[in-house]
């Protein structure tokens, strides 16, 4: 492959294709040679990571388009390469990478390594895909193998949760369909290019609306959106912890990115916002609070991921660059996060009290675990205060009764985030009940390792907080024009009229 | 009469490189001492070096000159997210920062000296705490220079975090104290937070010079928001009423000079960031305007009177305290009222004996705690009911104790007096009868229970156990005397210290007090200390005069050589008044404690356990799809109407 | 679907009722049942409703199917893009049931059980097993500390009990 020497922008397709190739040969290679085949996975990923870094660094100052298969735009899918989506499709093989299961919870690691494979190839569609159905086509084949991932311990309970949350999902996939269905009758296009270009026109109406309303359920049974989000407290509680670790951290983000794409192309108005708004803030309250009350780690986890997630959509809801910058500012940071804080948890998980005095065999990661909480509620320095300051400001200059009311949520919410992490941490350093139980096993050495890079990388976001926020408004630039999303995918602007 | 300035050494400019100043220095200083704590807090002089540290960081504060002269800017700025974050110094920054360093000063040598030891056989590092002392020292230098209201913030969350750092290194009941204290900090800071981006709202800035230029078009309904906001949010680290029940066990169970450290600055921090805010850029008399509907009062009456319940709840309830450490603990969120009273006042009196106290408690409380901590370092205990008859083992440390009470209940010829003189002659001349008779109530229950922490501690019985206790370790000792001796010349000449109030008051823009060596001469009240001391002590040497006149005839005994009845009493009976102390007063106001701060307090917590509750079963429901299809059809109704 | 429909407006207008209908018959349904099979169902019945109202968006009153080769050239044909999409999406929910119905048959063997009150129940019991802590009491009597801050210092609380005085706060 001459891919590995030079890169054109066609190699972008690469990092989806590729994966869903290893994928489908995953199984008839284990036949043949059965270490190749468990080599396999890692090797197409790291290759889509070295693909997409060499896309990074050729392309990245300006977006570009690609016509799959040489279809022109409206009637055939593209790909829409601009930095957010780069930077996501580059996160998808790197965080799949590092929280690669290493054979500890399954008997049959190709199987598992397939769906891995496959979970990749949809994550990086999905964050590369220009087209309304085909990132519904993604967004399902994600779906399908997040269940396959967190029925990987094969207890009963994992089944239980696995499937409710199956039919959670699949209603909303049915209500996305809708959307997309009246979208389409609207406007006749599902291009996502030209449903901008169309959109003020078409969908600025009630019934424009209403399938924003409807994908946004659908797409936020992914994104841990309140209400349609219940099944992630008993999902994350019940799969092993890096897949938890791979949903909260990754895959949810992906879908909000779907719905921040949709938000600013077709949906740029203020019914929409105010929906994110008031569903984000509601998200954010109450995970902070039911977690507030978890005995458990990974619930605790979870309902934190629910709550953080919720800040991101009243990010995202502010609109404009500023309300895409504190979006990204608060996606970005919560990846790291609680991507670092499931790593911890691998070997962790389980009740609360368990965890009294792990600062005595682990204490590199329970100050670590200090960080992140400091970080998590927004203590300056550290990046997750100015994320967390750009939103309030932006909530303050929209100024409407619905954001000073999300303003107020949002700083009590974060009162209570503060009470439970902490008494996380106090347990971490105080002294066990009794000396004979036995001391908590350390993180193994990788989580430990993805946890402490973690740290490393949020200590020099806060040392270098100016050039990184200056990098930050780049891609907030670049994702919130729409203009450069129309003239990039129709570089004439010949195409006016619908597909009718 | 005006007194020329303390009489300061005058420094040689440094030769500094760059735009850098003296200010940056400090700063450097202070960072430097923490990196140097981190490095070296193991090794066995670090008591030392950190004592060095603090020192070098008094004699740079001196150099800046920001007291008497310009505000100095720091060169350390930063533009981040189009926010300008910049640090400056002006007197009131300096006074401050005075105290910080100078409470970071003594509580290390305190540390670092026989403490240490005992510390370490308790099983704790002294590197964290040494650590932790050095970041207190630090974010609260930031904070008091802080330019903006983002470098406020930050500054004021430092503060917050560090104080949780220091509580908490002890581990058990003081990390539970300190979870109680960060939690309620963290919903301070909040409100803070929540306030000012209001205020950006508003002015579009961070900057100070904005926000006072945009009060008097701001509406009194935006102003009573951000009285709410900011008032709650500071109040938490002053310990108003109801938001100080975190701040008595948080200070006692900190480790020993931590304690002294946090009890003489700590909560003060709250009261600079009031008076930066609501003196220095909205004024007193904005707040005089404030009235409450269908009221006479005003906001400043009504923040006036949760200053004196301030004074007054938590005065009482130290009487109450069984552990040495909680009963000064508790005064010390009672002192923090005549502060805030004083400066809401906000004649040149008030303000000056509000001020004023601030130095002179911390000394006080400095110096308290630490006797008291000396006690428990050869006794192992605080508790009241477990003490007594001390005197004679510990002679220095009951003197310091003594000084201590004395100053700390306002009485001559201490340091504690003038302040609090200068409090109640300001609420009298300003016409507030009822906030006088308030203070003075409050200063009635602190000599109530000074005495019984005097009492309890050095007098009375001897107990068996405590037999072979020797005096503090001179390392302890030093400290100590040398807070006594300030406390006392603070009381006698007060001048100096008045001098550095009136530069503060200069730069709020107040008025300024006009202050002699001995006291204040203005219309208003005059009072001359060292007449006042010199009456005291002549009145001293006629009694001594008298007795001695007479043939000064005493009997010196053994102190367990007692009789009771005719009856020898032998050193096993118990006979030392300690517990129930107080028994007749009690009867009298006992009733009045309900414990309704704890009640308000528990309310809180059921009510975010109820909800939390309600919203686990929100997401534990039976039926995994209704929230979907609720959520859907209200959406779409929604839209649709 | 012909384009020789008898009245086409009103063919249109039933199949619109049509795919509503079904959309909220399922979803009604997966709300109403307590048995995960039913659910499965219901979701097949709402997936079909949405799936028609997909069909239905290239609707074109009286055009033939897009079929080449079955017709002149000049007929005109339904919206081909929508026919095509749903092709994908009835492929899709043909795999998720399938997978729902296999991980139900787990369920089953596991549990013996459908139901998903009981299966809610076991759930929790197991999550809490796993996790090594009590499962949670009764609403009176909820299991587990109280995750309050705490409401009295221990060392205050000792103190008072120790020395039989009334609660020395105010």
């Amino acid at each position: 492959m001459t891919g590995l020497f030079s890169i054109s922008q066609g190699h972008s397709v690469l990092p989806v294709v590729l994966p869903l190739l290893a994928a489908f040969l995953m199984q008839p290679l284990g036949r043949v040679a059965r270490p190749l085949a468990l080599l396999l996975g890692p090797a197409t990923l790291a290759l889509s990571a070295y693909l997409l870094i060499r896309l990074w660094l050729a392309y990245g100052d300006a977006p570009y388009a690609l016509a799959i298969g040489g279809f022109a735009p409206p009637l055939g899918i593209t790909f829409y390469v601009d930095r957010l989506a780069l930077l996501f499709a580059t996160a998808v093989p790197v965080l799949t990478l590092l929280f690669w299961s290493r054979g500890e919870d399954d008997a049959d690691p190709l199987r598992r390594d397939a769906v891995m494979l496959l979970l990749a190839a949809a994550a990086t569609g999905l964050a590369l895909s220009g087209d309304l159905f085909n990132i519904y086509v993604f967004y399902e084949l994600v779906a399908v193998a997040s269940f396959g991932l967190v029925t990987l311990r094969a207890t009963g309970a994992a089944y239980i949760a696995t499937v409710r949350y199956l039919l959670l999902s699949a209603l909303g996939s049915v209500l996305a369909l809708v959307g997309i269905a009246i979208v389409y009758l609207q406007t006749g296009t599902l291009s996502l290019a030209q449903l901008a270009m169309l959109a003020p026109d078409a969908l600025q109406n009630p019934l424009g609306l209403a399938p924003f309303a409807l994908l946004l359920i659908g797409f936020g049974v992914k994104a841990e959106l309140f209400p349609v989000n219940t099944w992630v407290p008993e999902v994350y509680a019940t799969a092993p912890t890096r897949i938890s670790a791979l949903l909260a951290g990754l895959v949810s983000k992906l879908a909000v990115i779907v719905v921040v794409r949709l938000l600013v192309l077709a949906f740029d108005g203020t019914g929409a916002t105010q929906l994110m708004l008031a569903l984000g803030a509601l998200g954010f309250v109450t995970g902070e609070l039911a977690a507030w009350r978890a005995r458990d780690l990974n619930r605790m986890l979870a309902y934190s991921s629910i709550g953080q997630l919720g800040l991101v959509f009243v990010g995202f809801s502010l609109g404009g660059t500023a309300g895409m910058l504190a979006g990204l500012a608060l996606v970005l940071h919560h990846l790291i996060i609680k991507s670092a804080l499931f790593a911890l948890a691998t070997r962790w998980r389980g009740a609360l009290a368990r965890l009294t005095g792990a600062a005595r065999s682990a204490p590199v990661s329970a100050g670590l675990v200090v960080l992140f909480a400091l970080s998590l509620i927004g203590v300056p320095p550290l990046p997750g205060f100015w994320a967390k300051l750009l939103l309030v400001l932006g909530l303050v200059e929209l100024s409407t009764p619905l954001a000073l009311g999300a303003l107020a949520l949002v700083l009590l919410g974060s009162a209570v985030e503060a009470n439970y992490l902490f008494r996380l941490v106090v347990r971490l350093y105080a002294r066990p009940d009794d000396a004979s139980t036995p001391a908590l096993p350390k993180p193994k050495l990788l989580d430990f390792g993805v946890a402490s890079a973690a740290g490393v990388l949020l200590l020099a976001a806060t040392v270098s907080v100016v050039p990184v926020s200056g990098w930050l408004r780049g891609v907030a630039d670049q994702a919130a024009d729409r203009a450069a999303y129309i003239d990039t995918v129709f570089p004439t602007t010949l195409v006016q009229s619908g597909a009718r | 009469m005006q007194l020329p300035a303390l009489p300061l050494p005058a420094l040689p400019a440094l030769p500094l490189p760059g735009a850098l100043t003296p200010l940056d220095l400090l700063f450097a200083a202070a960072a430097a001492t923490l990196l140097l704590a981190l490095l070296l807090g193991r090794w066995r002089m670090a008591g030392p070096l950190m004592v060095m540290g603090y020192g070098v960081q008094f004699w740079l504060l001196l150099e800046t000159g920001t007291l008497r002269g310009e505000p100095m800017t720091a060169a350390m700025r930063f533009e981040i997210l189009g926010h300008a974050l910049g640090w400056r110094y002006d007197a009131l920054s300096w006074f401050f920062a005075m105290i910080t360093i100078g409470a970071g000063f003594v509580s290390a040598w305190y540390a670092g000296g026989g403490w240490q030891g005992l510390y370490r056989s308790q099983g704790h590092g002294p590197r964290l705490f040494h650590v932790a002392l050095a970041a207190n020292v630090l974010s609260m230098l930031l904070l008091v220079g802080s330019g903006d209201f983002l470098s406020l913030f930050i500054g004021w969350e430092l503060v917050s975090w560090a104080s949780f750092l220091l509580m908490a290194v002890a581990g058990g009941i003081a990390a539970q104290a300190a979870l109680r204290y960060v939690t309620y900090a963290f919903a301070g800071a909040m409100a803070v937070l929540g306030a000012l981006v209001l205020i950006y709202g508003v002015t579009g800035s961070f900057s100070y010079a904005d926000f006072a230029a945009a009060v008097p078009t701001i509406t009194n309904g935006q102003l009573w928001v951000l009285v709410a906001l900011l008032v709650g949010g500071f109040g938490v680290k002053l310990g108003l009423i109801p938001l100080h029940l975190w701040q008595a066990p948080a200070y006692a169970e900190t480790p020993g000079p931590g304690s002294a450290f946090l009890g003489a600055i700590s909560a003060r921090m709250g009261l600079y960031a009031i008076v930066v805010v609501f003196v220095a850029l909205v004024g007193i008399g904005r707040l005089v305007q404030m009235e409450i509907p269908y009221t006479f009062i005003s906001a400043r009456e009504l923040l006036c009177w949760i200053a004196a319940l301030t004074i007054i709840f938590p005065t009482y309830t130290a009487l109450q305290q069984h552990d040495a450490r909680y009963l000064l603990a508790w005064h010390g969120i009672g002192q923090g009222g005549y502060m805030l009273l004083g400066l809401l006042v906000g004649t040149a009196n008030g303000s000056a004996g509000g001020l004023l106290h601030v130095f002179n408690y911390a000394i006080t409380q400095a110096a308290l705690l630490m006797a008291v901590f000396a006690v428990m370092y050869r006794t192992g205990t605080a508790d009241l009911n477990k003490l007594g008859g001390l005197f004679t083992r510990m002679p220095i440390t009951f003197v310091v104790l003594l000084i201590g009470i004395i100053s700390l209940a306002g009485l001559p010829p201490m340091a504690g007096f003038v302040s609090k003189w200068l409090v109640y002659r300001s609420l009298i001349a300003a016409e507030m009868p009822f906030l006088f008779v308030a203070s003075v109530i409050g200063t009635l229950g602190t000599i109530l229970s000074v005495y019984k922490l005097i009492h309890n501690i050095f007098l009375g019985q001897l107990r068996l156990e405590h037999e072979q206790v020797r005096e503090a370790p001179v390392s302890l000792l030093a400290p100590m005397l040398g807070l006594s001796t300030v406390i006392f010349l603070a009381g006698v000449f007060p001048g100096p210290a008045l001098s550095w109030v009136a530069e503060v008051q200069r730069a709020l823009g107040l008025e300024v007090i006009s202050y002699t060596l001995g006291g204040v001469e203005s219309p208003q009240g005059s009072i001359d200390m060292v007449w006042l001391v010199g009456v005291l002590f002549a009145g001293f040497g006629v009694g001594a005069l008298v007795f001695y006149g007479f043939g000064g005839k005493s009997k010196r005994v053994h102190q367990l050589d007692n009789y009771a009845g005719g009856h020898f009493l032998t050193a096993d009976v118990r006979y030392h008044y300690s517990d129930n102390f107080y028994a007749g007063l009690m009867h009298l106001i006992g009733g009045l404690y309900k414990g309704g701060f704890r009640w308000l307090e528990g309310t809180v917590t059921s009510t975010v356990d109820m909800l939390s509750f309600s919203t686990v079963g929100v997401y534990r429901y039976v039926q995994p799809t209704l929230f979907l299809l609720a959520a859907a059809a209200v959406m779409l109704a929604w839209v649709v109407l | 679907m012909s384009a020789m429909g008898p009245d086409s407006l009103s063919f249109v207008v039933v199949m619109y009722v049509g795919a509503f209908g079904l959309l909220v018959i399922g979803a009604i349904g997966m709300v109403m049942s307590n048995h995960l099979f039913r659910m499965v169902l219901a979701l097949v019945i709402a997936e079909a409703g949405a799936n028609l109202l997909l069909v239905l968006s290239g609707w074109r009153d009286g055009a033939l199917a897009p079929i080449l080769g079955t017709h002149a050239a000049d007929v005109p044909m339904v919206d081909p893009v929508p026919q095509v999409l749903v092709l994908t999406a009835i492929v899709i929910g043909v795999g998720v049931q399938a997978l729902a119905v296999s991980v139900l048959l787990k369920i089953h063997r596991i549990y013996g059980t459908l139901d998903v009150r009981a299966l809610r129940r076991h759930l929790e019991l197991d999550i809490c097993r796993d996790a090594g802590m009590a499962p949670e009491g009764s609403r009176e009597a909820p299991a587990g500390e109280r995750p309050l801050p705490p409401p009295i210092p221990v060392a205050d609380a000792l103190r008072t009990a120790a020395t039989d005085q009334t609660g020395a706060t105010s």
